[in-house]
């Protein structure tokens, strides 16, 4: 089978689970005790008032027919309409997507940075204080909530040295930047603590291998032996990892962004769980697993690149 | 050959956190509207920064909103007939400069200010005010209907005058026409938020005749409000004022301290006295009429016993409540009303006294000690605390509190339905007037069941009426003080504390107040700096 069968079946896979994660949610939110109503409208809210509300968000239809609504929502784009904020959904998201996403990104983009310094300084320099400290410090990092994590790094970075914002967001993508370096930061060093420690056992294991000192037996200057021959192999479970934690990415993104004031989808996501916001609460979801099956996808295709012995079957 | 490759890698290493930081300009002062500021002297536009905690959810009509975020923008940018005074306990002036009534109290006419214009310089007539107001207690959408119910007609005669007819007298009506919701915007805009496929993003552009207009909203962006050039109390001194939300209460007072920002809400009470004692910065509390409270379900045996209520208020330590729960800032609760208009200082409410409370008890029905459930919402810490507290000081009359910590949405469900014997909770007054609080509370009979207690005393609820139709202000202060006597005696809740409304800010900024209903305006805010 070709690559691009293998996409097709892999895409056409992504539309059942899919379809799976819309009755899952839509069940799961419903099953929770609480009237959005009440909620919405505190606690000074007469009976009357309740009833006349439920009545205008389309509470009082029965559940096929809600489901009906979010399934038809998701194909024409609106996503329903938020109970709390009286517009479509599509439009909040809209607004926070490409935030939580850069977010997402830049930390992903930090943690491979963090990792391919430290995995390989402390595989090459494996028993040696410079190892031993790299293990410590991210067993550590590893070990801490990362909510916890984010404020140490606010009051050192933000308040005590103020060389970056405390919180919030910039005005422009340069400000965001800036304003995101922390946050990220927060994610990334959590996720390359896991990744470090997988990169450096690969790296000590591959650097074992006869063509590693094949390699070198020719007179390959160390550095070469180390990029073309040693990391490349080392790499495809590394990458394997990164992919399957990029789901837990998305989840970190929802405690880090409350940390830091950062308006994305993980910060909705909150407000509609406690408001009862059902469409927002669905769409989120759905989002989030279609973006989660889309990156495990594609950190599947990216084996063939990192090794051409790799066919789709 | 390992050495040259870990030489590399730090050098990498260095240079990822060298390009981190050099992204950070340098943190002289925290230049407002972008990194053009100049340093010397400020000759930009003056612009005031505030972090809060939560964003507008409501569409953005006065009479539509009714969540506290949305509400504090709206009155910085509409405004109504009448304000509420500062100290929240009378009104005074606002679009219309006087007012006059019949003598039987059914016809009010207001007389608008001279030359009053909105944001774009549009003139605003008494036709708009009628729209407003028809909208506010008659719209589909109108959150707050029920507060204009004494309302038969509002006419406007002419540009200048505005009539509002009532169909009975009603002695609150100037607090009520106060409101927030009944502020006015062009008669066309207001008549257009009720139809059905309403643009609720279009309200965000607004056209107000208060002290700031907005071109613009989008959820997540920061709030930005413009100074309105025609602002019939003269320019604010604040050219433009931009709110960002920040969640997180640690975090938004980590901005302040950082100097981000300039004011922040919702200071933690922990937090008050930290910030007050740093050299740059301020932080109060202000009293605005908000109670805290337990409520007790009345129905239950043994709580159907007003002796067991009064010996749970007798046994409630409230110092050590607002000591070790509110920090100190909150004040003793001796009457249900909150410290507005008509409240009554000589009710003496339950001061602790646990011989009392025991005495009480053991001639009640509550004798042989009983257990009973204190529904707690979950993620309100300020009520999680109060109700250990308790727990273990009811424990020393014999009631055993099982606490059952749930959702909110749960917990109303529950009090709603009578499934509970009691759950902690607040009141904020939205008016200057006990109408509100009074009806709410203290009727029984139908929803909302005086505040879900299911006490109901017809006596009581005779009085709440004939307050409300009661023009003259003597005897209907004479009546509440009766109310608040006799809704005290009976004790259908366990009093707690009188809370206030805190916030921090740069001590540059001068002039900054959260009111007696809990509103802060922009328009008497300066800078000094």
């Amino acid at each position: 089978m070709g690559r691009f069968a293998y996409i097709r079946k892999r895409l056409l896979l992504m539309v059942f689970v899919l379809f799976g994660v819309t009755f899952i949610i839509f069940g799961m939110v419903r099953v929770l005790p609480g009237d959005p109503a009440f909620l919405i409208l505190g606690d000074r809210a007469t009976d009357q008032n309740a009833a006349e509300l439920r009545q205008q968000l389309g509470l009082n239809k029965s559940l096929p027919e809600q489901y009906w609504l979010f399934i038809s929502g998701i194909f024409t784009g609106t996503m329903g309409q938020s109970l709390i904020y009286r517009q479509p959904v599509a439009d909040l998201l809209w607004k926070r997507i490409p935030v939580s996403l850069s977010l997402a990104l830049y930390a992903m983009g930090l943690a491979a940075v963090t990792t391919l310094l430290f995995g390989i300084g402390a595989a090459i320099n494996r028993g040696r204080w410079i190892d031993h400290v790299v293990r410590i410090v991210f067993l550590f990092i590893l070990t801490t909530p990362n909510f916890w994590f984010g404020i140490m790094l606010i009051l050192l970075f933000g308040l005590a040295l103020k060389w970056l914002p405390v919180g919030g967001m910039g005005e422009t993508p340069a400000e965001n930047l800036r304003y995101m370096f922390l946050p990220a930061l927060t994610l990334a060093l959590q996720l390359s603590a896991v990744l470090i420690r997988n990169l450096r056992s690969q790296i000590i294991l591959t650097m074992r291998a006869d063509y590693v000192r094949t390699a070198r037996a020719k007179g390959l200057r160390e550095q070469y032996v180390l990029i073309r021959h040693v990391l490349r192999n080392a790499l495809m479970s590394t990458v394997t990892i990164f992919g399957l934690q990029f789901g837990a990415l998305v989840g970190g993104t929802i405690v880090v962004e409350s940390v830091f004031g950062i308006h994305g989808i993980g910060e909705l996501l909150i407000q509609a769980i406690t408001g009862r916001d059902y469409p927002v609460v669905q769409s989120i979801v759905v989002v989030s697993a279609f973006l989660v099956i889309l990156v495990n996808l594609l950190v599947d295709l990216s084996y063939s690149f990192l090794d051409p012995r790799v066919t789709y079957e | 050959m390992q050495g040259r490759v870990t030489k590399l890698l730090l050098i990498v290493a260095l240079c990822a956190l060298g390009l981190a930081v050099a992204c950070a300009p340098t943190p002289a002062s925290p230049a407002p509207g972008g990194p053009a500021a100049t340093p010397a002297v400020s000759t930009g536009p003056k612009v005031l920064k505030m972090a809060r905690n939560a964003e507008p959810f409501s569409p953005f009509v006065p009479w539509q909103i009714d969540d506290n975020p949305a509400l504090f923008i709206s009155v910085n940018v509409y405004d109504s007939l009448l304000r509420t005074t500062k100290d929240g306990m009378g009104v005074e002036p606002g679009l219309a400069a006087k007012w006059e009534s019949t003598s039987d109290g059914l016809t009010w006419t207001f007389t608008l200010r001279d030359n009053l214009k909105y944001s774009d310089g549009s003139a605003l007539k008494a036709a708009d005010v009628k729209a407003s107001l028809d909208m506010a207690r008659g719209g589909e959408k109108s959150a707050w209907k029920d507060n204009y119910k004494a309302i038969k007609e509002v006419q406007a005669p002419d540009d200048k005058t505005v009539k509002v007819i009532l169909s009975q007298p009603y002695a609150p009506i100037l607090s009520v026409l106060a409101m927030f919701c009944g502020a006015v915007m062009p008669a066309d805009r207001a008549k257009a938020t009720d139809t059905k496929d309403y643009d609720v993003a279009a309200a965000w552009k607004t056209q107000g005749s208060g002290a700031y207009y907005i071109e613009g909203w989008k959820k997540g962006d920061p709030i930005v409000l413009k100074r309105n050039p025609n602002y019939w109390k003269g320019k604010p001194a604040i050219d433009e004022v931009r709110i960002e939300y920040i969640p997180d209460d640690n975090t938004r007072v980590l901005k302040l301290q950082g100097g981000e920002v300039d004011i922040i809400d919702f200071v933690p009470f922990s937090q008050i006295a930290a910030l007050s004692a740093m050299p740059n910065l301020k932080a109060q509390t202000f009293t605005i009429q908000q109670t805290a409270f337990i409520i007790l379900n009345t129905e239950k045996p043994p709580l159907n016993d007003p002796k067991v209520r009064q010996a749970l208020n007798y046994a409630t330590d409230k110092d050590a409540i607002i000591k070790t729960v509110y920090f100190g800032q909150a004040e003793f609760m001796n009457s249900p009303i909150p410290k507005g208009t008509y409240w009554d200082k000589t009710v003496p409410g339950y001061k602790y006294d646990l011989d009392k409370a025991k005495a009480l008890m053991a001639g009640s029905a509550g004798a042989k000690g009983f257990t009973m459930d204190m529904q707690v919402r979950s993620g309100n810490t300020n009520f999680a605390n109060t109700a250990v507290i308790l727990k273990d000081a009811w424990a020393k009359i014999g009631v055993t509190v099982d606490i059952q910590t749930q959702e909110t949405s749960v917990v109303r469900a529950n009090y709603r339905e009578g499934k509970f014997m009691s759950t902690p909770s607040a009141w904020t007054n939205d008016m200057n007037d006990p109408t509100q609080i009074v009806n709410y509370a203290m009727r029984g009979g139908a929803s909302p069941f005086a505040y879900w207690t299911r006490y109901n005393n017809p006596a009581v609820n005779d009085k709440i009426t004939k307050a409300d139709l009661e023009q003259d202000a003597k005897k209907r202060e004479a009546l509440y003080a009766e109310l608040q006597k006799t809704y005290s005696e009976d004790a259908p809740l366990v009093f707690i504390a009188y809370l206030g409304a805190t916030a921090g800010w740069q001590k540059y900024v001068d002039g900054f107040v959260i009111d007696g209903m809990s509103y802060y305006r922009f328009e008497d805010v300066k800078l000094n700096k």
